[in-house]
C-alpha cells in the first residue's frame, strides 16, 4: 500500500484499502471519517486543502489524482 | 505529541478500569466528535474508570432543561460546555453595531442570565469555556473606542461568569482564549467549520481534552501531591560531581538561564502547596552543597520536603520518599532527564506518574506550565497560610503593576515606617540582616549579635532598625541603621535594607529622618561611607543621588557628607514613626 492508503486504512480502521475504495465501498467512510481523513491527509503530506479541494476527495482515486496535481504525491 | 487518530486506536483496546466510574458530559452549540475517545484514554492512563455522554448537535440548552433528557438520566457528575461565541450571541456578534451600547449590554446581561438558568438546572460541576473574543471588527481600528463595543461585550460577558464562579463553587470558567492563544487559528477551524459546523480543528481535541483532565483529577481524587526532582541535568546543567559548584549551569546568563526559570516555575508550584521530593544519584555532601551554597539556586532545603540523594537504586528511593511524607505512591509525579531512570519507574512502580522532560533544556519551563496534575479544587486554607508572606509579596507585584508608575504604586502602598533602637527582641534580627543583606548595604559589615549588643550599649553609636508595613501586611524588620557619633559628625557606619523593600523611598525616608535627628543633637555634619562589593551595585548612586558630597574617595571606599541643614527630600505619603 502507498501512504495514501495506509492514511485511508488508518482513519477508516480497515486492513486494506482497494483501488476502488470509497465510501460506497467502505463502510466505515461516513461524514465524519472523511473530517478526520481531510485532516490526516493535511498533516501526512503538509498540505492545506481549500473548501473546492475537500469536494474533490470522494475515493481513493480522487484523492490520489488531487495530490498527483499538487505535486505532492507521485 | 499523540495524535488524535492514536487516541481513537487506543480506545477502541482499553480494559474497563474497576470501581464506580466518574461521569462526564460534554454539550456544545456546534460539533463535537472524539473527545469521548479521548477522554477516555487519559482518564484510563490516570487509572480513572470514566463514562463519557455526548450531548446531541446543538442541544446543550434542551438537555439541561428538560428534566427528562439523555443528559439527566446519564446522571453526570462534570458537565463541560462548550460554547462558540459566534453561534452563542447571532446578530449581536455579526452586526453589532445595528444596536446602541445600552441594548448591546442589556443584551450581554441577557444571555448571561440564561446561561445561569441553564446552569441552575443540575447539580453537577460545570466547566464552562470562556466566550472567545473575535480578532476582528467591523468597525475596524475604531473598535477600541466603541463605547461597550463588540470585544468589550464579550470581555463583559465572560468577566460577569467568571464573577459568578467565585461565589459557586461547582462553576468553573475555563480560559478558552489563552488555549487558543496558545494554539492559534486552529481552536477555530474555518474549513471544517463550514463542512460540518466543526469549530475546532480536530487536531487540537487532544490538547483540550487534556486542559480538562485539569478538572477531572481531582474530582476524581487522583490529583497528584508531590513532585519528586532529579539534580543533575535536571535542576541544573551538567554534573555536580564532575563540573563541581562553578561549574554546572544555573544562572541568569544563557545556558543556566532554562534552570533557573526551571527552579522559579517548581517554587511557583510550592507555594501553592505541592509537595516536592528529591530522588537523585549522587555523593550526598557535593549535592547540598550546591543546593545550599550555589548563588542561583532557587530551591533550597526549605522547600523539600524528602530528599534521597544518594547510590542507591531510584525505585527504593522513591517508596521511601512516598514513605517519609506519609503519603502514596500514586500521588507522586517524577521529574527526571534519564530515560532509563524514567523507564525503570515506569516499569518496576506504575503508579507513579513519569514525566518526560524534553531533550532541548529550552522547553524545561514550558514544561511545568503544562503539568495540570496539581489541581484542587479549592485552595485550602492551609495552602494559604503556608505561603503567607509571599502572597502579600504576589499581590504587591499585581498592584505595582497595575499602578500607573512606581510614584503612584508607592503612594498608595500605605506604607508605615516603624524606626526603633536596638533591644533583646531585634538584636538577633539585626545581626542577621548584616550578615545576609548583600545588595543594598552600603558597608557590607557583618556582625555578630555579640557585636550588636556591645555598639547598642556604647555611649558613642546608635543602632536603629526599622519595621515596614504596608496594605499588605507586616514585612518584618528589614531595615538597619548604625551610626559612629563623632566629634561634630555623625558617621553612618551601616545603612542596609532588605531586596524586600528596595525601591520603594524607605531609603530616602530613612536618611531624612536620620539629617532631624542630628540636627536635634546639634550636629552640623551626616558623614556616610560607601565600600564598593560584587554585590552592592543598586546601592552606588544613592548617597549622590540624594545630594550628599564626595569628601574622599580611595579604590577601596568613598566617604560622603551631608550638612544636617539640607532641605531634605521628603515623601509624606510614607508615614514614620518612633518607637
Amino acid at each position: 500500500m502507498n501512504k495514501i492508503q495506509e492514511i485511508i486504512a488508518r482513519v477508516m480502521g480497515i486492513k486494506e484499502v482497494k483501488e476502488d475504495a470509497s465510501p460506497e465501498t467502505i463502510e466505515a467512510w461516513d461524514s465524519f471519517n472523511q473530517i478526520m481523513l481531510v485532516s490526516e491527509l493535511e498533516t501526512g503530506f503538509g498540505i492545506n486543502f481549500t473548501m473546492d479541494d475537500i469536494q474533490k476527495l470522494g475515493s481513493y482515486k480522487q484523492i490520489k489524482s488531487l495530490l498527483e496535481s499538487k505535486g505532492v504525491f507521485k | 505529541m499523540v495524535s488524535l487518530n492514536e487516541y481513537i486506536e487506543r480506545s477502541k483496546k482499553l480494559i474497563p478500569k474497576p470501581g464506580k466510574p466518574i461521569k462526564l458530559a460534554l454539550l456544545s452549540n456546534f460539533t463535537i466528535k472524539w473527545f469521548e475517545e479521548v477522554l477516555r484514554v487519559l482518564c484510563s492512563e490516570h487509572s480513572i474508570a470514566a463514562e463519557v455522554y455526548t450531548g446531541g448537535y446543538n442541544q446543550y440548552a434542551q438537555e439541561l432543561i428538560n428534566q427528562d433528557s439523555k443528559l439527566h438520566n446519564f446522571d453526570p457528575d462534570m458537565v463541560f460546555l462548550l460554547l462558540d461565541t459566534d453561534k452563542f450571541l447571532g446578530e449581536q456578534y455579526q452586526f453589532p453595531y445595528r444596536l446602541n451600547p445600552a441594548q448591546r449590554k442589556t443584551l450581554i446581561e441577557t444571555e448571561f442570565n440564561g446561561l445561569k438558568k441553564l446552569f441552575s438546572k443540575t447539580g453537577s460541576i460545570i466547566i464552562v469555556n470562556s466566550f472567545l473574543i473575535p480578532s476582528f471588527s467591523p468597525m475596524g481600528i475604531l473598535e477600541s473606542k466603541q463605547e461597550f463595543g463588540l470585544k468589550e461585550s464579550i470581555e463583559y460577558l465572560n468577566k460577569l461568569l467568571r464573577d459568578y464562579a467565585k461565589q459557586n463553587p461547582k462553576l468553573f470558567v475555563y480560559d478558552f482564549s489563552s488555549f487558543a492563544a496558545k494554539h492559534g487559528h486552529k481552536a477555530r477551524a474555518s474549513k471544517l467549520d463550514f463542512m460540518a459546523d466543526m469549530k475546532l480543528d480536530p487536531e487540537l481535541v487532544p490538547a483540550l481534552c487534556k486542559e480538562y483532565m485539569g478538572y477531572i483529577l481531582p474530582v476524581a481524587s487522583k490529583s497528584k501531591k508531590c513532585l519528586v526532582l532529579d539534580l543533575d541535568n535536571t535542576l541544573w546543567g551538567g554534573i555536580i560531581g564532575e563540573d563541581g559548584l562553578e561549574g554546572i549551569k544555573l544562572g541568569p546568563e544563557k545556558e543556566g538561564l532554562p534552570f533557573l526559570e526551571f527552579q522559579k516555575r517548581i517554587l511557583a508550584l510550592f507555594e501553592r502547596g505541592v509537595i516536592l521530593a528529591i530522588n537523585s544519584k549522587n555523593n550526598s555532601e557535593d549535592a547540598l552543597n550546591a543546593i545550599r551554597n550555589h548563588p542561583y539556586m532557587v530551591l533550597k532545603e526549605e522547600h523539600f520536603a524528602s530528599m534521597r540523594i544518594n547510590w542507591n537504586d531510584k525505585v527504593s528511593n522513591m517508596k521511601e520518599i512516598a514513605k517519609e511524607i506519609n503519603i502514596g505512591l500514586d500521588t507522586l509525579v517524577f521529574l527526571d532527564d534519564d530515560k532509563l531512570n524514567r523507564s525503570l519507574i515506569r516499569e518496576m512502580l506504575p503508579e507513579v506518574t513519569v514525566v518526560d522532560l524534553p531533550e532541548d533544556v529550552s522547553k524545561y519551563p514550558e514544561l511545568i506550565e503544562e503539568l495540570n496534575q496539581f489541581n484542587s479544587l479549592q485552595i485550602t486554607k492551609e495552602d494559604l497560610n503556608k505561603g503567607k508572606l509571599y502572597a502579600q509579596q504576589r499581590k504587591r507585584n499585581v498592584f505595582e503593576k497595575s499602578s500607573s508608575n512606581i510614584e503612584d504604586f508607592i503612594n498608595k502602598l500605605n506604607m508605615e515606617i516603624k524606626v526603633s533602637r536596638a533591644n533583646k527582641f531585634n538584636i538577633p534580627r539585626i545581626s542577621q540582616l548584616t550578615q545576609k543583606t548583600n545588595q543594598f548595604n552600603m558597608t557590607t559589615k557583618r556582625y555578630l549579635e555579640e557585636q550588636i549588643k556591645e555598639l547598642a550599649n556604647s555611649e558613642d553609636h546608635l543602632v536603629l532598625c526599622c519595621d515596614v508595613k504596608d496594605r499588605f501586611g507586616d514585612n518584618g524588620i528589614t531595615g538597619v541603621i548604625i551610626i559612629e557619633k563623632q566629634k561634630s559628625a555623625w558617621l553612618i557606619d551601616t545603612f542596609l535594607l532588605s531586596c524586600r523593600i528596595i525601591g520603594r523611598q524607605v531609603e530616602d525616608t530613612l536618611i531624612n529622618y536620620l539629617l532631624r535627628l542630628a540636627r536635634q543633637s546639634g550636629v552640623k555634619t551626616l558623614k556616610a561611607q560607601f565600600i564598593p562589593t560584587k554585590k552592592n551595585a543598586p546601592a552606588s548612586q544613592f548617597y549622590k543621588s540624594f545630594g550628599f558630597r564626595l569628601a574622599e574617595e580611595n579604590s577601596k571606599m568613598q566617604l560622603w557628607e551631608l550638612s544636617t541643614d539640607t532641605e531634605p527630600r521628603f515623601n509624606k505619603n510614607l508615614k514614620l514613626m518612633e518607637e
